[in-house]
C-alpha cells in the first residue's frame, strides 16, 4: 500500500453519548481498537457535537436544512450555529413516552438519533434526508481524500457509502449491525428502507454482518452472495465502572429479572410479561423491570394490568449511565426474548456484570456468549423454567455466570478490528485487481 | 318558597412522590418527599378559594339566622389543612360553633373502601368520625360517601354504622321520571332517607357559571332564584358542589363570590328561598313510611356525563391496581409498622386512580385537570412502582 498507515472513511449515524442503542457503542469499540492497531480513522455524523473523541477524525456532516430557521442561536451570518437546538432526524417524532426525569439522562444534552423513529418519516421525506447526508459527506470525503477504503454502517449511511465510492473510486465496505427485517419483527417493514439495505448491500464491494445468524438473514432475505459477507461479531469493552454484584441496589428481599431494550415488536417484550406470569406462579414474591421506552410503552402497560401484573412488573423508562449499571449488577437473571436480533449487545454487558443470560435463540449474542442459555422466545414454558432455575439454583447460577465470563474473555474488539483489517485489506486488493 | 339545602366537599389528596423503581426496598417516603407539591397546591387553593368563601360564608352566617348549609372535609383534607394553612381550620370551627353549619361523615382517606372492603370502610369512617369529634366537638348523623358513590349495598353499610340519611346522586335511569326534589328511601333494612342531588342547578354553579358559550351566561342571581321559584314548598332542592367551585374552579374575576353573596341574601330578604341541612331535611319529614324506593343494584356516583364508577373504576390500570392493593390488606394490617399502614391507607384515595382514567372527550379534560401527571399511563407506572415497594417492606428476610 501507499501510505505506511491504513486508513478508512466510516460513515457513522450515532456516537456515544448520543446513542439510542447498541450502534453508536459498537461504533465506538470498533474504531477505538482500529486505532490502536495504527489506523486513521474518518468518522462522519450527521449532527454537530462535542464528543471528546481523539483517536479519529470526526466529520460534522450537517445539511443547511436541517438548521433551524427560527432560533436564538445563530451566528452573524444568520446561520444557526448549534444544530443541537434541532437535532435534524430526531424532531420528526410526535411520540412521547416516559419523560426522562433528569436523573435518567446524562449530563450531556441527552437526545440521540433514534433509528426507531427515523423509519417513520414518509418515504419521500425520508429519501430527502438520506440524500443530503450522502451529499454532505460526498463532499466531505473528497476534501479528505486520504482514506483507501469506506466502511458504512446501516441503511442510512448506506447511500453515502455508495455516494463516496461513487466519487471516489474507492472500495465501499457495508456493515450491518441490524436490518429492517429485524426491526419490524420478522415481517414486512418499511418497503424504502428495505430497499436501501438491498442496494447498499448490493453496491459494496464487501458485506460485513455482525452474526451468522444476520449472515443467513441477509442470504436468504436480501440475496447476497455469501461468498461476500463475512461476520465479524461485537467485542465488549472494559468496564469503566467496576463490577458491584449484590442485592443492596433496590429490592433486596425477592428475586430480580430484567428486561432492557427498546419497547418495539423486535425486542419480544410482550413475551417477557408474558414469562413474568408464568414465573410468579413458581415464586409469587419475584420483580420483574421492563427497562426502557418505545412505541409499544402503553400496549405493555395494559396488558401488565390486564394480565394482573401490577406491582410484579414495574417500568423503569429508559435508563442510561448509572441506572443502567445498577440494574445489570442487580439482576438475577437478564431475559432478552427478541424475536430477531442481530447481535444484542446488551447481554453481553448484562454477563460482564455477573448476571446469567437467557437470550432467544434468533440471537447473534449466542453465537458468542455460548454459556448463557437460548431458548426460542415463544416458547414460554422453557423459558420460565429456565428463570426459575437460576433463581432457585445458586450453584447453576454461578456456574453459568462463570462460564460467560469466559466467553466475554474472547470477545475483544481487538480481534474484531483485526476481522476487520483483514477485509479492508482485501477489499483494497481486490479493487485494485 | 323552595327549599335549599346547600353542601360543599371539600378534598386534596396527597400526592404520590416519583418512587424509581431503583427506589424499591429502600425505605424511600411516598408522600413526604412531595410535602412541596402538596404544601404548595394545599396553600395556592387556600388563598384562591378555602379561605375567602369560608370568610364569606361565616359573615352569611352571622348576619342571617336563616342561612344553613352543611360541608364534609375529607382526614386528608384537615390533616393538610392543619399543617398548610391553619386558618382553614379556624374557620371551619367557627362556622359550625354557629350551629347553623352541619358537618358531615365521609372515609377518612376519600377512598373507594366502600366497593372492596366493608372493614376498611367501617374503620375510615369512624376514623373520620374520631377526627370531626376531635377537631369540631360534634358527631355527624349523615353521610356522603367518596364522590357520591352509592348503591343498594353501599346503602346497607350506611344505615348498619347508625347513620341517619345518605347523599348521593340523582341518576335518571333509576330514577325513573320521579321528582329529585322529595326525599327518597334506599332498598335497605330501615329504608335509610336519600338526598340526592339535583345536578342540573348544582352544576349550574359548579360548571357552566362561566361558560360563555352558555346560553345563560352570564348567570345573574335574579335568573338563578327563578329557576329555584319554579319549585313548591314541598320540595328541596339538593344543590351539592366541590367546595372549590368557589374561587378555583369558577376563579374570583368570574364573579362567583358575588354571585353567592347576592343569591344567599336576597333569597332570604325577600323570602324566596329556605335553607335547610341535610338533618333538618330528614327531621322535618319525620316519617319515610311512603316515600319511593331508590333501588341501585350497581353503584352511581356524582362524576362525568354516565354518573357512574367509570372515572376510577374502568380500565384494567385502575381496575389492577385497585384489586392488587386491596389484596394485601390483611397482610398490611397485620403488620406492626404503623407507618406502613397508613401509607397503604393514603394510598387508597380514590384520586391517585382518577389520573389513571384513559376515558377522553370531555370528561377526559376533567381529569386531566386535575392531575399531576402527563398521563394517566405515568400515573399507573408510579402507583405501580410504589405497590410494589410496599409488598417489598412486608417480604420477611
Amino acid at each position: 500500500m501507499a501510505k505506511q498507515q491504513n486508513s478508512v472513511f466510516m460513515i457513522g449515524w450515532e456516537y456515544p453519548p448520543h446513542n439510542s442503542g447498541g450502534l453508536g457503542i459498537a461504533c465506538e469499540g470498533l474504531t477505538q481498537a482500529l486505532s490502536q492497531d495504527d489506523t486513521k480513522v474518518h468518522f462522519s455524523l450527521p449532527y454537530e457535537s462535542g464528543h471528546g473523541v481523539d483517536h479519529m477524525n470526526i466529520h460534522y456532516c450537517v445539511h443547511d436544512n436541517w438548521r433551524h430557521k427560527d432560533c436564538d442561536c445563530k451566528d452573524k451570518s444568520g446561520k444557526c450555529v448549534n444544530v443541537n437546538c434541532e437535532p435534524p432526524f430526531f424532531a420528526y417524532s410526535q411520540e412521547v413516552y416516559i419523560p426522562e426525569q433528569p436523573e435518567l439522562v446524562s449530563s450531556n444534552s441527552g437526545y440521540s438519533f433514534d433509528l426507531n423513529k427515523l423509519r417513520k418519516l414518509s418515504s419521500n421525506q425520508l429519501e430527502k434526508q438520506v440524500t443530503e447526508y450522502a451529499q454532505i459527506v460526498g463532499n466531505v470525503g473528497l476534501n479528505n481524500n486520504d482514506f483507501e477504503v469506506i466502511h458504512a454502517h446501516d441503511w442510512m449511511s448506506f447511500p453515502a457509502g455508495q455516494q463516496l465510492k461513487k466519487e471516489t473510486g474507492k472500495p465501499l465496505i457495508t456493515h450491518v449491525h441490524s436490518t429492517e427485517y429485524d426491526r419490524s419483527g420478522l415481517s414486512s417493514g418499511n418497503q424504502y428502507i428495505e430497499h436501501i439495505e438491498y442496494t447498499g448491500m448490493h453496491q459494496a464491494d464487501h458485506v460485513i454482518a455482525v452474526s451468522h445468524y444476520t449472515k443467513k438473514l441477509l442470504e436468504q432475505r436480501y440475496g447476497v452472495d455469501p461468498k461476500k459477507i463475512s461476520v465479524v461479531h461485537n467485542g465488549i469493552s472494559e468496564l469503566a465502572h467496576p463490577v458491584d454484584v449484590g442485592k443492596h441496589h433496590f429490592a433486596p428481599s425477592r428475586p430480580v429479572i430484567a428486561f432492557m431494550g427498546r419497547l418495539t415488536i423486535q425486542k419480544g417484550v410482550s413475551y417477557f410479561l408474558d414469562l413474568a406470569k408464568e414465573v410468579l406462579k413458581e415464586i409469587p414474591e419475584a420483580l420483574f423491570v421492563v427497562a426502557g421506552n418505545g412505541d409499544m410503552y402503553h400496549e405493555l402497560l395494559l396488558k401488565t394490568a390486564d394480565g394482573g401484573l401490577s406491582a410484579s412488573v414495574v417500568f423503569s423508562g429508559f435508563v442510561r449511565d448509572e441506572q443502567r449499571r445498577k440494574l445489570l449488577n442487580r439482576a438475577d437473571v437478564f431475559v432478552m426474548p427478541s424475536i430477531s436480533e442481530p447481535f444484542g449487545l446488551v447481554a453481553l454487558e448484562a454477563a460482564q456484570r455477573h448476571t446469567p443470560v437467557i437470550v432467544s435463540k434468533n440471537a447473534g449474542v449466542s453465537e458468542v456468549l455460548t454459556n448463557a442459555i437460548s431458548l426460542d422466545f415463544w416458547d414460554i414454558k422453557k423459558m420460565a423454567s429456565a428463570i426459575v432455575d437460576l433463581v432457585t439454583d445458586v450453584d447453576k447460577s454461578n456456574t453459568q455466570v462463570a462460564g460467560q465470563l469466559e466467553d466475554l474473555s474472547k470477545q475483544t474488539w481487538k480481534s474484531s478490528a483485526q476481522k476487520v483489517k483483514e477485509i479492508y485489506k482485501n477489499a483494497f486488493l481486490g479493487y485494485k485487481k | 318558597m323552595a327549599n335549599v339545602c346547600l353542601y360543599f366537599e371539600l378534598h386534596q389528596p396527597y400526592r404520590l412522590a416519583d418512587v424509581s423503581v431503583f427506589d424499591i426496598g429502600l425505605d424511600k417516603e411516598y408522600f413526604t418527599r412531595q410535602e412541596e407539591l402538596n404544601r404548595k397546591i394545599f396553600q395556592k387553593v387556600a388563598h384562591k378559594s378555602y379561605i375567602p368563601m369560608l370568610t364569606l360564608l361565616l359573615k352569611l352566617v352571622r348576619e342571617n339566622k336563616d342561612f344553613y348549609f352543611s360541608f364534609s372535609a375529607t382526614g386528608v383534607f384537615l390533616d393538610q389543612a392543619s399543617e398548610y394553612a391553619p386558618k382553614v381550620v379556624t374557620l371551619l370551627q367557627k362556622l359550625v360553633k354557629t350551629g347553623q353549619v352541619e358537618v358531615l361523615s365521609e372515609t377518612y382517606h376519600h377512598s373507594l373502601a366502600s366497593l372492596y372492603s366493608a372493614k376498611e370502610f367501617e374503620y375510615q369512617v369512624k376514623e373520620h368520625q374520631k377526627l370531626v369529634k376531635q377537631l369540631f366537638d360534634i358527631k355527624p348523623t349523615i353521610f356522603r360517601n367518596t364522590e357520591l358513590i352509592y348503591s343498594n349495598e353501599i346503602g346497607q353499610l350506611v344505615e348498619d354504622l347508625g347513620f341517619q340519611a345518605c347523599l348521593t346522586e340523582a341518576v335518571d335511569r333509576y330514577l325513573g321520571g320521579r321528582k329529585r326534589t322529595q326525599v327518597f328511601v334506599g332498598k335497605t333494612k330501615n329504608k335509610l332517607p336519600l338526598l340526592l342531588k339535583h345536578a342540573q342547578l348544582s352544576d349550574d354553579i359548579a360548571f357552566r357559571f362561566s361558560e360563555k358559550a352558555w346560553a345563560s351566561y352570564p348567570l345573574t342571581a335574579d335568573t338563578y332564584m327563578n329557576w329555584l321559584g319554579s319549585y313548591q314548598n314541598s320540595e328541596v332542592i339538593n344543590l351539592f358542589m366541590d367546595f372549590e367551585t368557589f374561587g378555583e374552579h369558577q376563579w374570583e374575576d368570574t364573579g362567583i363570590f358575588k354571585f353567592f353573596e347576592v343569591f344567599i341574601k336576597q333569597s332570604i330578604k325577600q323570602k324566596r328561598n329556605k335553607f335547610l341541612t341535610p338533618f333538618m331535611v330528614i327531621q322535618e319529614q319525620k316519617t319515610f313510611k311512603d316515600s319511593p324506593e331508590y333501588d341501585i343494584p350497581e353503584p352511581i356516583s356524582w362524576a362525568d356525563v354516565d354518573r357512574d364508577l367509570t372515572a376510577w373504576v374502568d380500565n384494567s390500570l385502575q381496575r389492577d391496581s385497585l384489586d392488587k392493593m386491596y389484596q394485601l390488606e390483611q397482610k398490611v394490617l397485620s403488620q406492626k409498622n404503623k407507618d406502613l399502614i397508613l401509607d397503604w391507607r393514603k394510598l387508597q384515595t380514590s384520586d391517585h386512580f382518577y389520573y389513571m382514567c384513559t376515558k377522553w372527550a370531555a370528561d377526559g379534560d376533567v381529569h386531566a385537570y386535575f392531575s399531576p401527571y402527563e398521563s394517566p399511563y405515568e400515573a399507573y407506572r408510579r402507583f405501580s412502582i410504589v405497590l410494589a415497594d410496599l409488598k417489598e417492606r412486608m417480604i420477611e428476610t
